[in-house]
């Protein structure tokens, strides 16, 4: 068994400002195939290596590139130049209750959520009962889910994608929706997932919260890696900044 | 080939995202899903109507099943081109329409066209039921043919859903393309022969331009039309010509849909 859960090497990701974007056949044909761009680098040369069973926090300011990164962790986005390995199932949550159709109700939602996280049917009939609990919707999950209150459709949205167990979760500042309880809730989850030795990845702001679970932290800024090491020493050189 | 083996691991999100659409057109709808069922029929009075009463639009008597309904004869066709248009369309729009999950979520891009077929299909499927009970009742010996008539609509569903794909990458560059394609479908219908009969266009035709003709074969539409009515309205089996062009675009039109899918398909979430 490889102790390297996840290695990210040289990845430079680059994004397309247009001026003058072709976005219609109208001005594609006027103008030419030519259209008028800048180029942006949102990461370049990032590496790493998250080590097996460990928590990895992302950490850097608002456009510094964690959520570029946390997507072509994903496989949403694909790097430009270099290259993410990873071994293990993994599985991302970068929004929750995406692919949630209003007018199903909650347990048709559960069932093609699960789905379009990778489970199996049967995967998920067998976690079902586990899923309707941690979320805390009760009988409402026969309910469509455009009468949810957002919090519910969130809890419900969070609960499927933490029964994917996979090997490497690669989560975005989803924590912060929910109640208290929730959050409490979420948090013991993450616990119990520590626990069995899975790996997780984080994006977060709350300082206190990547320094009460993450083992090692990569600080970016710019869209260059500015620091990657333990959580106290990364955390504590980042507030420095601030 | 790892690609494939991807695909069939998304057969059960492939079955959700079709039950979905399936389930979800219809609800909080009073008639539910005789909506599906209503809206050809509605076209097939409307067309007769037009065609057979006011334009006195003559067809061929079925040969061998000696049938001679208007309405029918139009149905062997327009079910199928209805069909095709709506897993076109459907196809075409579906990555632009599920952007949020595109964008949120990681698997095989190709299930959005496919389920679009997948949903456009299962409506087809009982129309092509009714329309197959109808012409039981009126006297068409269709038990036969019923094998051959799955093929072809397995053929059709194979080239409308290759055309989709390479609709719905153009369209994320390009959204004009599900505005023009609306267009062209409309043109590409009257182009075939589903509301006329093709002896119509024969007729027309003088010496110096009987290559309209064979223009309107090089349509594989036509042949499709030509195919669906001889096996169900007719009950024959269809020319050698007409098997063998439905069956090379088929294949042809998946593969290059495929093969300009797998090769944007990275691509896709950045651009939307």
């Amino acid at each position: 068994m490889n102790d390297v859960a996840v290695s990210v090497e040289n990845v430079s990701k680059r994004f397309r400002l247009y001026h003058e974007r072709n976005s219609s056949l109208k001005s594609a044909v006027m103008r030419g195939k030519k259209s008028v761009h800048e180029d942006f680098w949102a990461l370049r040369d990032v590496s790493f290596e998250v080590p097996h069973g460990s928590t990895f926090g992302l950490i850097g300011k608002n456009g510094s590139g964690k959520s570029t990164l946390l997507k072509c962790l994903a496989k949403i986005l694909y790097p430009e130049h270099g290259s993410i390995t990873a071994n293990g199932k993994q599985a991302s949550l970068l929004e929750v209750g995406s692919g949630f159709h209003p007018e199903l109700s909650g347990r048709e939602n559960v069932f093609l959520n699960g789905s379009i996280l990778g489970m199996s049917r049967k995967e998920v009939a067998r976690k079902f009962d586990d899923i309707v609990s941690f979320a805390g919707v009760g009988h409402f999950i026969d309910q469509p889910v455009k009468n949810y209150s957002s919090g519910m459709y969130v809890r419900l949205g969070f609960s499927v994608a933490v029964s994917v167990s996979p090997d490497i979760l690669v989560v975005d500042e989803v924590l912060a929706v929910g109640d208290a309880t929730f959050r409490k809730r979420c948090e013991g989850k993450f616990k119990e997932m520590q626990q069995e030795g899975r790996t997780i990845i984080l994006v977060s702001h709350s300082m206190g919260m990547v320094q009460s679970m993450c083992d090692q932290v990569a600080w970016l800024d710019g869209g260059e890696l500015k620091q990657v090491g333990g959580a106290k020493e990364v955390i504590a050189a980042y507030n420095q900044t601030v | 080939m790892t690609y494939l083996n991807e695909l069939a691991s998304s057969r059960e999100l492939l079955a959700n995202l079709v039950a979905r659409e399936v389930k979800g057109k219809y609800r909080r709808t009073l008639f539910g899903q005789l909506w599906s069922l209503i809206n050809p029929l509605a076209l097939m009075l409307i067309y007769t109507l037009v065609y057979s009463f006011i334009f006195k639009a003559k067809i061929e008597i079925g040969d061998p099943s000696g049938l001679n309904i208007y309405p029918l004869w139009l149905m062997c066709a327009l079910l199928p081109w209805t069909f095709f248009t709506a897993v076109v369309n459907g196809g075409m729009s579906s990555i632009v329409a599920n952007g949020s999950l595109v964008k949120k979520v990681y698997f095989p891009r190709i299930v959005l066209p496919v389920s679009a077929m997948g949903s456009v299909g299962f409506t087809w499927l009982l129309e092509m039921l009714v329309l197959a009970v109808a012409l039981l009742v009126f006297g068409a010996n269709i038990w036969v043919w019923i094998p051959l008539t799955v093929v072809f609509m397995v053929l059709l569903a194979m080239f409308a859903v290759g055309l989709s794909m390479v609709l719905a990458v153009v369209n994320v560059h390009f959204r004009d393309m599900q505005h023009l394609v609306g267009i062209l479908l409309r043109l590409w219908m009257y182009l075939t022969p589903i509301i006329y009969p093709i002896s119509l266009v024969e007729d027309a035709v003088t010496p110096e331009t009987a290559w309209l003709v064979d223009l309107y074969h090089l349509n594989p539409m036509e042949h499709f039309a030509v195919a669906f009515r001889n096996l169900l309205y007719d009950n024959r089996m269809p020319a050698g010509t007409d098997v063998l062009w439905c069956v090379i675009s088929a294949f042809g039109m998946l593969a290059i849909g495929f093969w300009v899918f797998a090769k944007n398909e990275k691509k896709l979430a950045e651009l939307l």
